[in-house]
């Protein structure tokens, strides 16, 4: 509240590298800035730096739909969102920053007794785990939701929904700034418009990480750089089981009130949510190619519309204002991969596909144990990238695909 | 009050028009907006702004600016400047409490300045939490702009065309009409497209005027959305040929957003087109010949000019507008004041690069002309005219800033964003462009940018210190104006899928249920354990024309069966069918069905009703890679196909062929597979039991769907749908791909260890089997039995120490079993037959028991009868 009426400054103005850092991060995203922020803040680890390519935030931590949920299909991913989400709710208040979390419910359609079957499912997962998950009809539906077309139409008729009340959406561009604010207040260097070229290795080691306003060295490395992760593996010598692809996503004008909870159809493809700021955010599945070039394709935004219109038809003369795409990292079975590698001080955040902004917090939390203590929290250890060699993998395809 | 006729007016004074505004009769002529004729009715106050609830008037009157937007026939947000006007239209303002001549919220812009600087929501509301949903309402019913009718259903017809063109011109200005014209010179196909209605009417011979059309961005490939109306015309151009022109850029003053304060191009279009004198006593201020002709103009139409000020040619100067009730009533330049209505402002005039950069080309900064100009074009894209930068020049937009006390300044109209917000962000730290757009929001309404990134770029660039150059522009995304959901959308076409049995479903009284795209029979009564009844113990019918069908054929069909399957489909004899699994690259289970040698280069391949157009994909793609001499054909739609089964299937069937020996036990055995004429139609039989009875199912050409179901109907046959069949096969333990397995599932831990053929060569999938099985198993799928009646649902978690240890993933009552059967994923250690363990139903756990191999006639009697 102070700072309406003595403004000050989120952050320090970018200063020179220094020689060393006992923790260098690279990327800074929402991963990146929380685990800097958690390592200094929990484990009292303050020489750090977090190297940027471009901006805080110019990422995926800015183009995601901002949808945070802990619905998850297998119990390992489910704890994991359960601990996310409710670090998220508290978050304001703990980094003194509205990040205008409003929970309004989470909504997952389902079109078919088979889609009834994979909610189920969930909800089971979940309640056996504490998420507040419930498989609701159409009556319940219409209470949450009135606007909602539940009419028996020819096709993609709503038969139910996987209800999960603590949903929401976040502003995105917030929880970025918040966590810098946070890390740059304990002493953690921020560098933007800093980008990697490559590490300097001496054996399993990194000793130096190369950039482009110079050498530094390095105790640690912290890999989070989402769509860029098998790149930036590479430069250090590690392969990632990674492709990585486009999403797309636009807003509408922004409009009164009109829908509160959030709408995902995994058979249409497409969720609806409106921002506090009126606008409809609306987006669609990964493209299933791959590639780093940015641009949206036209069929995206047909598609999107129609199956938009399919679930709302009040809106077809609302305007689509801009779309953007982001790049998503996904790994084969759309869980994530956290923690160590071969590279005995290179640790990753990476294989996050749609689902890396809303474990925000969670992995800031135990990265930062991880890269403190050298050990790997419980919580985490199932997505270790280990288990691509030993095919233990964790299945969200159902949960993760097209569910934001 | 309109002007005499002017030379170009388009509005046809014969023609009276009449609509209603806020609940008042207002008329206006055909060819008029919205807009022009509510301003020529006397209206000056449009809407009120975003934040501060300012009153706003005409600024651009070209469609981009967020001034004018209005409620019209209950659709929110409506450019009423741009807006064709029509009889009975009902226009109500909109963000407004109260009126748009008293809006109760522009308190906010009286005094709430202090408390609402930007980003003010980041600082607030925090604490307590509880509290947020309570400001959140508020905030969220402050934000917004219209409101969008929650009853009111789309009923817009729209439609796509897709079009090809020589040459596509955008923008029907001077320049691009001489492009186009050059073009049509030296051939056919060329199409100009014009946002303005302008061009209506009017000949350009051998060109096709699209008028009022929008090109909404340049796409890979040269693909070009063009908006017209209702209709979506998709167009390729072998040359794209920009033309947009260039944007008339405000100049950011104290004042500068007072109703009264209009862009030159806006005041040019309510005189030439409206035949609309904007004002009485007009204050020129402008940068550039063209912008500064607009005083002789408004001259010549009676309006007093008392000043004209040529930004190009003096010093800075301090600019400032004065207001009375949100209307400009005078204009200080350099302290002195002059009486006025009307001021035109212009910074000068930036080109409309957006589409350009949207396609792929770099935008630079021309210093020495104050604008950023597009530069090396994409193959395929040329620019013509104002926006390559030819004839633009703007002055620094907000150095009529320095020093200004008084009123607000506006930099971005849409968002109600000041050069105060900007210099506060970059002194908070936002120090890069693409931050401060975040955090300020400039650029991120309605208008997208047009009217406010020259502006924000300069201001930033001063305050920081940096060359505009080196700040750079925000991305340009597309669309390149706003643009409805419908017209993107296209004609709804997402049809549902029928068997062509369907209506004798109906007939019956089935209760229909959505299976993936289809819609098929649940059960025909509402007992659907009396249908389950008839196949064991009569005879029952099921339509599964759902089922993919595929015929494989060629020499080389044997080879590439062999290799896509785990299985072994080399030695199939023909005549004889076999079930077959598809597994991953990953080992993982992709889709079953069974595959039947019809000929020894001839296979006919049944998959799940979903995996019909992947499987086929599947198919085509490996057979491509691998280059075999065989070709596939999907036949799903052609064929219908019904299961006869049930102990008296053999003899029903055995009256409807010619002669009943064909179908004996002997010349029919179970797994075979026969060309049969049933009732007269031509099928080919399989002889399969996924519901664990003599089964026969009978595929045909769809056309005789109906009569082959009557006939077997007539014959005792009892129609059972899709809930009967899954109980019946789970009593034999037949899994379900894609409900019993996921994406996860393999073969070994399926169950089915006995289907991979690994001595073979190789097979897709085939590596990773071998790894699985040198690993220790995670999970085994196995049958089990509840030791209460309880039905847990699909999905329930078994329980092992409080947390979940394995899934249930199909379970159904059995009369024939007694009791409650299933399947599930267990730990291996679990899946010992008998083992006892725990599912969570309902809150509270109950006992199961692992139960190996099919419930019902294990020994497969039944179905090989």
């Amino acid at each position: 509240m102070r700072e309406i009426f003595f403004p000050k400054r989120m952050w320090r103005p970018r200063g020179d590298l220094k020689r060393r850092y006992d923790v260098v991060i690279v990327g800074g995203g929402s991963h990146g800035l929380a685990t800097a922020y958690y390592l200094a803040k929990h484990h009292g680890v303050k020489d750090v730096c977090i190297l940027e390519r471009s901006y805080i935030g110019s990422g995926a931590s800015g183009r995601n739909t901002t949808i945070i949920r802990a619905n998850y299909r297998t119990p390992e991913g489910a704890a994991f969102y359960r601990e996310s989400v409710r670090l998220y709710e508290r978050l304001s208040s703990e980094l003194d920053f509205n990040l205008m979390f409003s929970q309004h419910g989470h909504l997952t359609l389902a079109h078919s007794d088979r889609g009834l079957v994979v909610a189920q499912e969930r909800a089971e997962v979940n309640k056996l785990l504490g998420i507040r998950s419930e498989v609701i009809g159409p009556d319940r539906i219409r209470e949450l939701c009135p606007e909602l077309d539940l009419s028996d139409k020819p096709a993609y008729p709503i038969l139910g929904a996987l209800y999960h009340p603590p949903g929401g959406i976040i502003r995105h561009d917030a929880v970025v700034w918040a966590y810098a604010r946070g890390a740059d207040r304990l002493g953690v260097e921020i560098h933007p418009y800093t980008e990697v070229t490559g590490f300097e290795r001496s054996g399993d080691r990194i000793v130096a990480v190369e950039t482009t306003r110079g050498r530094v060295e390095c105790g640690q490395v912290v890999s989070a750089t989402a769509g860029w992760s098998s790149l930036v593996g590479k430069l250090a010598g590690l392969r990632l089981p990674i492709t990585t692809h486009i999403l797309q996503a636009f807003v509408t004008e922004p409009l009164k009130p009109f829908l509160d909870v959030i709408i995902v159809s995994s058979q249409l493809h497409v969720y609806v949510s409106q921002t506090d700021r009126g606008e409809f955010l609306i987006g669609a599945e990964i493209e299933p190619y791959t590639t780093y070039k940015s641009t949206g394709t036209l069929s995206f935004l047909e598609y999107s519309a129609r199956h938009a219109l399919e679930l709302f038809p009040q809106l077809e003369k609302t305007k689509v204002l801009r779309t953007w795409t982001g790049l998503c990292d996904l790994s084969p079975d759309y869980s994530p991969i956290l923690g160590k590698t071969e590279i005995e001080n290179f640790h990753v955040s990476a294989g996050w596909g749609t689902y890396g902004f809303k474990a925000a917090p969670i992995v800031g939390v135990t990265l930062a144990e991880l890269v403190a203590t050298q050990k790997t929290p419980a919580l985490i250890a199932p997505f270790a990238l280990e288990r691509f060699y030993t095919d233990t993998l964790v299945s969200e395809l159902a949960a993760a695909a097209v569910s934001h | 009050m309109r002007l005499p006729p002017q030379p170009r007016e388009r509005i046809d004074r014969s023609q009276r028009i009449l609509f209603t505004f806020d609940g008042k009769v207002v008329g206006g002529y055909a060819g008029d907006t919205i807009g022009s004729a509510l301003f020529a009715h006397g209206q000056r106050i449009f809407s009120r702004s975003f934040k501060y609830h300012r009153p706003r008037g005409l600024l651009c009157c070209s469609g981009h600016c967020p001034n004018c937007l209005m409620t019209v026939d209950g659709v929110p947000n409506v450019r009423v400047c741009v807006e064709p006007i029509r009889d009975g239209a009902v226009v109500e303002p909109q963000n407004v409490w109260g009126s748009l001549e008293r809006d109760v919220l522009s308190i906010t812009d009286k005094i709430g300045g202090p408390f609402t600087p930007v980003g003010f929501y980041y600082r607030t509301m925090i604490r307590p939490r509880r509290l947020w949903p309570v400001y959140e309402k508020v905030l969220r019913n402050l934000a917004g702009l219209g409101r969008l009718r929650k009853d009111g259903a789309g009923h817009t017809r729209y439609d796509v065309e897709h079009r090809r063109a020589r040459v596509l011109v955008v923008g029907g200005g001077e320049a691009g009409r001489a492009a186009a014209l050059a073009a049509a010179a030296l051939g056919p196909d060329v199409v100009l497209v014009d946002e303005t209605a302008d061009l209506v009417g009017h000949e350009l011979e051998g060109v096709e005027v699209l008028a009022p059309a929008r090109a909404l961005g340049i796409w890979e490939g040269g693909l070009v959305p063009v908006v017209a109306g209702s209709v979506l015309h998709r167009f390729r151009a072998e040359r794209i040929v920009v033309a947009a022109g260039a944007l008339d850029q405000p100049l950011v003053f104290p004042g500068n957003d007072l109703v009264g304060v209009m862009l030159p191009g806006g005041v040019r279009r309510l005189v030439r087109d409206f035949a609309i004198a904007p004002g009485s006593r007009a204050v020129v201020i402008a940068a550039g010949e063209e912008d500064l002709e607009i005083a002789g103009e408004l001259r010549e139409v009676g309006v007093a000019v008392p000043e004209v000020v040529d930004l190009t040619s003096t010093p800075a100067r301090r600019i400032e507008a004065h207001g009375r009730k949100g209307r400009v009533a005078a204009v200080s330049v350099d302290g002195r004041k002059v009486d006025c209505d009307l001021v035109v402002a212009s910074a000068g005039r930036q080109p409309a690069y957006s589409l350009l950069a949207q396609a792929g080309a770099r935008v630079e900064y021309d210093e020495s002309r104050g604008i950023f100009v597009p530069t090396n074009l994409p193959a395929g894209v040329e620019a013509v005219g104002s926006v390559t930068g030819e004839d633009c020049v703007t002055v620094d937009p907000v150095r009529t800033t320095k020093g200004a006390g008084g009123d607000k300044c506006f930099v971005c109209v849409c968002e109600d964003v000041t050069t105060k917000d900007i210099a506060r962000a970059i002194d908070e730290g936002f120090d890069s462009i693409e931050l401060a757009k975040r955090y300020t929001t400039v650029t991120m309404g309605p208008c997208q940018g047009k009217l406010c990134q020259l502006a924000s770029i300069r201001l930033y660039a001063q305050a920081t210190g940096v060359g505009e150059a080196a700040v750079g522009t925000t991305t340009a995304r597309p669309p390149w104006a706003p643009v409805e959901l419908g017209v993107l959308a296209g004609r709804h076409f997402e049809p549902a899928r029928r068997t062509s049995v369907h209506f004798r479903h109906e007939e019956a009284g089935a209760r229909m249920m959505w299976a993936g795209p289809w819609k098929r029979p649940y059960a025909y009564g509402e007992r659907p354990e009396d249908e389950v009844r008839a196949v064991h113990d009569s005879l029952g019918v099921i339509d599964v024309s759902t089922l993919g069908k595929i015929l494989v054929e060629g020499p080389e069909a044997a080879d590439l069966l062999e290799r896509l399957y785990p299985n072994r489909f080399g030695d199939l004899r023909p005549g004889r069918i076999r079930y077959g699994v598809l597994t991953s690259d990953a080992g993982r289970i992709m889709d079953d069905g069974t595959v039947a040698r019809l000929a020894d280069d001839l296979y006919y391949v049944t998959t799940t009703s979903t995996g019909a157009d992947s499987v086929t994909a599947w198919f085509e793609w490996w057979n491509a890679v691998w280059g075999y001499d065989a070709e596939i054909v999907n036949v799903t739609g052609a064929l219908a196909a019904l299961n006869l089964a049930g102990p008296r299937a053999r003899e029903a069937l055995g009256r409807l062929v010619d002669d009943p020996d064909v179908v004996s036990a002997e010349s029919f055995r179970y797994l075979d597979a026969k060309a049969l004429v049933v009732a007269g139609v031509p099928c080919l039989a399989l002889r399969i039991g996924f519901v664990g009875e003599l089964g026969y199912e009978l595929h045909f050409p769809s056309p005789a769907g109906e009569h082959v179901w009557d006939r077997l109907v007539a014959e005792g046959a009892r129609p059972f749908g899709l809930e009967p069949q899954r109980v019946l096969r789970l009593e034999k333990g037949h899994i379900i791909v894609g409900q019993d397995t996921d994406s996860e599932s393999n073969l070994l831990s399926a169950g089915m260890q006995w289907l991979p053929k690994m001595d073979k060569d190789d097979f897709v999938g085939k590596l990773a089997l071998e790894h699985f099985a040198e690993r220790p198993e995670r999970e085994r799928l196995v049958g089990f039995r509840m030791e209460e009646d309880v039905l847990p649902v699909e999905g329930a978690q078994i329980v092992v120490e409080g947390r979940p240890a394995g899934r249930v993933t199909s379970a159904r009552r059995s009369e024939a079993v007694g009791g409650v059967i299933g399947l599930a994923w267990l730990p291996p250690d679990r899946a010992e037959e008998g083992t006892r363990f725990e599912v969570r139903v309902d809150r509270r756990l109950v006992g199961a028991r692992v139960a190996h191999g099919p419930f019902y006639d294990p020994a497969g009697e039944r179905m090989r009868a």
